[in-house]
């Protein structure tokens, strides 16, 4: 008996490590990924994309999409942190994978790159219009643009395509500007437009349109110009973010290190700009950067340090909140002009931009309103890249009590003389009744 | 015409003017006093009139402890008139009394109120 719990504490002792291999509130990077391919050549013909990963850390499960040993979870806890779905033409995940399992992976505030092709399935169609982004429905239709496309296109039917249309965000595709259009060949995708988390970062030209290349067009593409999305990405409420790609080839080795001369222009890059765009797109999705986390909010009278439970109308008070930034390794203070912080009741009744320090510390000062009852100090700050920060505290507003009204007001020293001279009237007028002859 | 309205006027003025004066010295000491605190009133209305109402309590306790002691003083009159039926059985001290005791009070409460 002695034996069997000793070796118990023993394994759950080596066990217990094993739990801090995944992303945490302290440490949001991803640990471990699993990328479901459809063809496991695929490891080897996308093997910069996957050794570039590897290098920053992340710890890499490759398996068939229709493997049956497939799970996300185990006794309900995740095995994994990142999902990599680069298999567009499977039809049915394999174990106890579906779209509602990957779904439900991705609410829990797990990321995802999922990939489409030239024949994409219905299972990845599902998956992405669970995200926001409805692919074309035409199965045969891929991405043609006649006067973007890249000279280097062998089959000269244009569907190889020079994008440089990108989203104008640091914080995604990092400080470095991609000086070299993106190699793209795949199919068209769009983007619902009642879903307000999800964006493009790479389009297509406007005079892209999705069709099928070796035939004949009968009626006008559904998807044409800058509707057209190559890639987009959403970022979920909770924060997880997710890639959506309409070319599995954008990740390939062979659009990686070809060189890249657009249609009708002279610049002639050596490498195409696909290494950067994606190394800098995975560094974002798996919560290397733009990761934000703020501490709680501090307020107080100006002058004292402790928070008071109750403030008085016309009170001036001082708030602060610090918000740091993870670097992939470290939280760094982050360093923006443009977070609010709003004393709301049913409507913010002052709206301040708070001024940063370097330290990460935002700080401002603002008067109480004139109004009482009780209210939120709000900070609300979505940007576009980065995790939506949604921090309230509630406190309470008093009236003045009746000792703290003003005083001695010089326009009411008429009506204090007034009082006065009554007063003395009365004295005056009490002397004289009583005392005349 | 007109001048029969003005010679009733100025008959009617002097008829008033002579049975006043015939009144006894503290009633009119009491009419005098009431003069003066109706007038400080209105001095505090056209002064509110002219500068607004900002602080209004300070107004309305400099306007009700004007009025408020003048119909103190009216109360007394009335009471203290030998001609008064009505009070024949007050002494005029007890009279007095009250009126020094409601106007304690109404001081009291004007000058919590003046803020």
């Amino acid at each position: 008996m002695m034996n069997l719990s000793r070796s118990v504490a023993l394994i759950s002792l080596f066990l217990l490590p094993l739990l801090s291999f995944s992303f945490s509130v302290d440490n949001p990077t991803d640990r471990r990924v699993l990328v479901l391919l459809d063809d496991l050549s695929l490891k080897s013909s996308h093997s910069i994309f996957f050794n570039n990963l590897k290098s920053r850390g992340f710890d890499l499960d490759f398996k068939l999409a229709d493997d049956s040993k497939l799970a996300l979870q185990r006794y309900g806890q995740y095995l994994f942190d990142g999902l990599i779905i680069f298999a567009p033409s499977t039809e049915r995940l394999g174990g106890s994978l579906d779209s509602k399992s990957i779904a439900d992976f991705v609410d829990s505030g797990r990321d995802l790159i999922l990939s489409a092709d030239t024949s994409a399935s219905d299972l990845i169609r599902g998956i992405a219009t669970e995200c926001g982004v409805d692919f074309d429905e035409d199965s045969s239709a891929m991405v043609i643009d006649h006067t973007s496309f890249s000279v280097s296109d062998v089959d000269g039917d244009h569907t190889l395509i020079a994008a440089d249309d990108l989203v104008k965000s640091d914080v995604i595709l990092g400080k470095a500007k991609i000086e070299a259009p993106v190699l793209f060949r795949g199919v068209a995708h769009s983007l619902n437009p009642t879903n307000n988390l999800v964006f493009k970062v790479l389009s297509a030209s406007p005079s892209a349109y999705s069709a099928n290349p070796s035939s004949k067009l009968s009626s006008p593409p559904q998807l044409t110009g800058s509707a057209i999305s190559l890639v987009s990405v959403m970022q979920a409420r909770n924060n997880a973010r997710v890639v959506i790609s309409g070319s599995l080839q954008l990740f390939s080795d062979r659009l990686i290190r070809s060189g890249v001369q657009k249609a009708g222009s002279q610049n002639q890059y050596e490498k195409s700009g696909n290494e950067q765009f994606v190394t800098e797109l995975s560094k974002w999705v798996f919560h290397e950067r733009g990761h934000l986390k703020a501490g709680s909010l501090v307020h107080h009278r100006v002058g004292e340090t402790d928070e008071p439970a109750i403030y008085r109308i016309k009170d001036d008070l001082e708030f602060s909140v610090e918000i740091y930034e993870w670097s992939g390794k470290s939280w760094e203070p982050y360093v923006a002009n443009d977070v609010q912080v709003q004393f709301y009741m049913m409507s913010p009744y002052v709206l301040k931009t708070l001024s940063a320090d370097k330290k990460g510390l935002f700080h401002t000062s603002f008067k109480v309103p004139d109004v009482y009852g009780v209210f939120q100090f709000k900070v609300e700050y979505e940007k576009l890249g980065y995790t939506t920060l949604s921090l309230s505290k509630q406190i309470p507003v008093r009236p003045y009590r009746h000792n703290e009204y003003e005083r001695f007001i010089p326009t009411a020293y008429p009506y204090y003389g007034a009082c006065f001279t009554t007063m003395a009237g009365f004295f005056v007028f009490s002397f004289v009744y009583l005392y005349h002859k | 015409m007109v001048k029969s309205t003005t010679k009733d006027a100025q008959d009617l003025f002097h008829s008033l003017r002579s049975a006043y004066v015939a009144t006894p010295t503290n009633l009119k000491i009491i009419d005098l006093y009431v003069c003066f605190a109706v007038f400080t009133a209105l001095i505090q209305v056209a002064y509110m009139a002219l500068v607004g109402s900002f602080p209004f309590n300070s107004f309305l306790s400099g306007v009700l402890s004007c009025i408020g002691t003048a119909v103190l003083a009216v109360c007394l009159r009335i009471q203290v008139n030998k001609e008064n039926k009505e009070f024949k059985d007050l002494a005029p001290e007890r009279a007095f009394a009250d009126f020094v005791l409601c106007n304690l009070v109404l001081h009291l409460v004007i000058i919590n109120f003046l803020g």
